[in-house]
């Protein structure tokens, strides 16, 4: 088997549009715009400040492209390409559904002819967690010796359909996420494209593994048993034991019963009070873009030692043991909760000090 | 490195007749309710898969499912629908290719690793999962909601050196001689 290294990052975000700016920013973040949905009302919604708002996919082609040469993907373009996304361009038809196109690899075949893009491309839709499951799906190629280099590319761009979706199911915060707070009362959503570049060759960060684990109990929201599964598997995938694990990058999106599933779940399964972080409140819940986002900013931020702070204090019932940013972290677990049951994480570790 | 191979558990690769919603209703015992027609036509292929062998799939399975098509019928409708104001709850799950992912999880009474995937063609995203899946069970599914409605499934095993394998391909592993266990 062999190993696999995070060889490029590349980023755009409501924090910045490119890595460096976006690591800056979490220490002061810009505020959330609000995103009308007529008689459904305002909500916060973090977008990527990028100027041109001509066409959906002119912008979105300036994004994606500026954000895998950040990553350094456009010299890998034989490699494979997974585009991972919930909302693909939907936001291009909204309005006018019949222009929509009924082939939901369109979207990725598009970007592929974007990027002049040479390997074979995949989509991997598994709403939230879909750019872990990239990640994963992409690592499984470089241990199994099927190719040397793989990008995934994680990609949710503006659209209204999603945020109507989700306050239609009563899922968003009016005011903004807090994270663990304990007056949480729902998520907000936010714009991302973030790539990360795979590779055979060493680099600072080792993908250890993974996992991904779908429970059926609650198709819309998070379940113990499942995060417990996920963490106790992503470990074994890495060869790890809880103990080794000095840092959590959580879902935690705000949302009042998932975040306090997930941190009663992590500490039964990490048996102590291990360390988190969460970019949700500084980013946005950004879907099937979030796994690859986060994983860019918490590996970014670590050798930056700059780790997000939450808001506002933490609800103590949870007992949670937030990290400050000055921590050193070496080995982490990042994980992502989602729609449909899933439950997915890796664990990456800092192979040599930058 | 050569390729993964894998024998042939189950399949599933009949046409889908036209009282497939009357004999999906018997099987889970109960009409399925709110899942759409995209996750129901899933639900029918995988059961009829899986009721083929002789064992429910273990945790080590990996859930694979592709469709050209998936849940644009849902999604056109949702996105009807928020012209209109805003989607209603439950199309906008089924617009949600993961919905499905949770209604399998559910009904095969399984947790594991369950993606949905799509590449340039079956036979490629076929490939793609059965070289990330080497070492482990397979189950692989390509569910389309059209004209003709589609739902076919292999299941597959990593098969020991030098075995008679059936899953060269897709088309192989649903079409070849001798699984070790027909559908039924």
């Amino acid at each position: 088997m062999n190993e696999v290294f995070l060889a490029g990052r590349g980023i755009a975000c409501s924090l910045g549009l490119d890595l460096a700016a976006a690591t800056r920013a979490v220490i002061a973040p810009p505020p959330a715009q609000r995103i009308d949905l007529g008689t459904l009302g305002d909500f916060p919604y973090r977008v990527i400040d990028e100027a041109g708002h001509d066409d959906w996919y002119a912008r979105a082609q300036r994004i994606v492209t500026r954000v895998v040469d950040e990553a350094g993907g456009l010299a890998i373009r034989h490699a494979p390409l997974f585009v991972a996304s919930s909302s693909v361009d939907v936001g291009a038809h909204e309005g006018h559904p019949a222009g929509f196109i009924p082939d939901c690899h369109a979207f990725a075949q598009r970007i592929a002819r974007m990027l002049c893009w040479q390997g074979p491309v995949f989509t991997l839709a598994t709403a939230c967690t879909s750019s872990i499951n990239a990640l994963l799906s992409a690592a499984r190629l470089l241990r199994h010796g099927t190719a040397d280099d793989a990008l995934v590319l994680g990609v949710e761009l503006a659209n209204t359909f999603t945020a109507r979706g989700f306050a239609a199911m009563q899922l968003l915060s009016r005011s903004g996420a807090q994270p663990f707070a304990p007056t949480r009362d729902g998520l907000e959503l936010g714009e991302a494209v973030a790539a990360l570049r795979l590779a055979r060759t060493p680099s600072p960060w080792r993908l250890c593994g993974g996992a991904n684990v779908v429970n059926g109990a609650d198709a819309a929201g998070t379940c113990a048993e499942a995060v417990i599964a996920m963490t106790q598997r992503a470990l074994a995938d890495s060869g790890m034991h809880a103990s080794d694990i000095d840092l959590v990058k959580v879902q935690a999106a705000g949302s009042p019963a998932s975040d306090a599933i997930e941190a009663g779940a992590l500490q039964t399964a990490f048996g102590r009070d291990v360390p988190l972080c969460t970019y949700k409140h500084l980013i946005g819940h950004t879907l099937g873009a979030s796994g690859a986002a986060e994983i860019a900013l918490l590996t970014a931020g670590i050798e930056a030692a700059s780790l997000p702070s939450l808001h506002v204090a933490a609800d103590s019932a949870l007992h949670l043991h937030v990290a400050r940013p000055t921590q050193a972290a070496r080995t982490v677990l990042a994980d992502i909760l989602g729609f449909g049951g899933g439950h997915a994480a890796v664990v990456l570790s800092r192979a040599h000090a930058s | 490195m050569s390729p993964p191979s894998f024998i042939v558990l189950a399949r599933h690769a009949d046409d889908i007749p036209a009282d497939w919603r009357d004999r999906l209703a018997q099987r889970l015992g109960q009409r399925p309710r709110r899942l759409g027609t995209w996750t129901e036509l899933a639900l029918y292929g995988a059961l009829r898969c899986a009721d083929a062998s002789a064992a429910p799939p273990d945790a080590a399975t990996r859930l694979r499912v592709t469709s050209t098509r998936a849940t644009a019928t849902a999604t056109r409708q949702a996105l009807t629908q928020a012209c209109e104001g805003f989607p209603l709850p439950f199309t906008f799950m089924q617009s949600q290719t993961s919905h499905m992912l949770a209604a399998l999880a559910a009904h095969l009474t399984w947790t594991g690793d369950a993606s949905f995937i799509a590449a340039g063609g079956v036979e490629q995203t076929f490939a793609h999962c059965c070289a990330e899946a080497a070492g482990s069970p397979l189950l692989f599914g390509v569910v389309e909601e059209g004209d003709p409605l589609v739902s076919q499934w292999v299941w597959l095993a990593p098969a020991q050196p030098g075995a008679d394998t059936h899953a060269h391909s897709f088309a192989h592993a649903l079409t070849g001689p001798s699984p070790l266990a027909p559908t039924r």
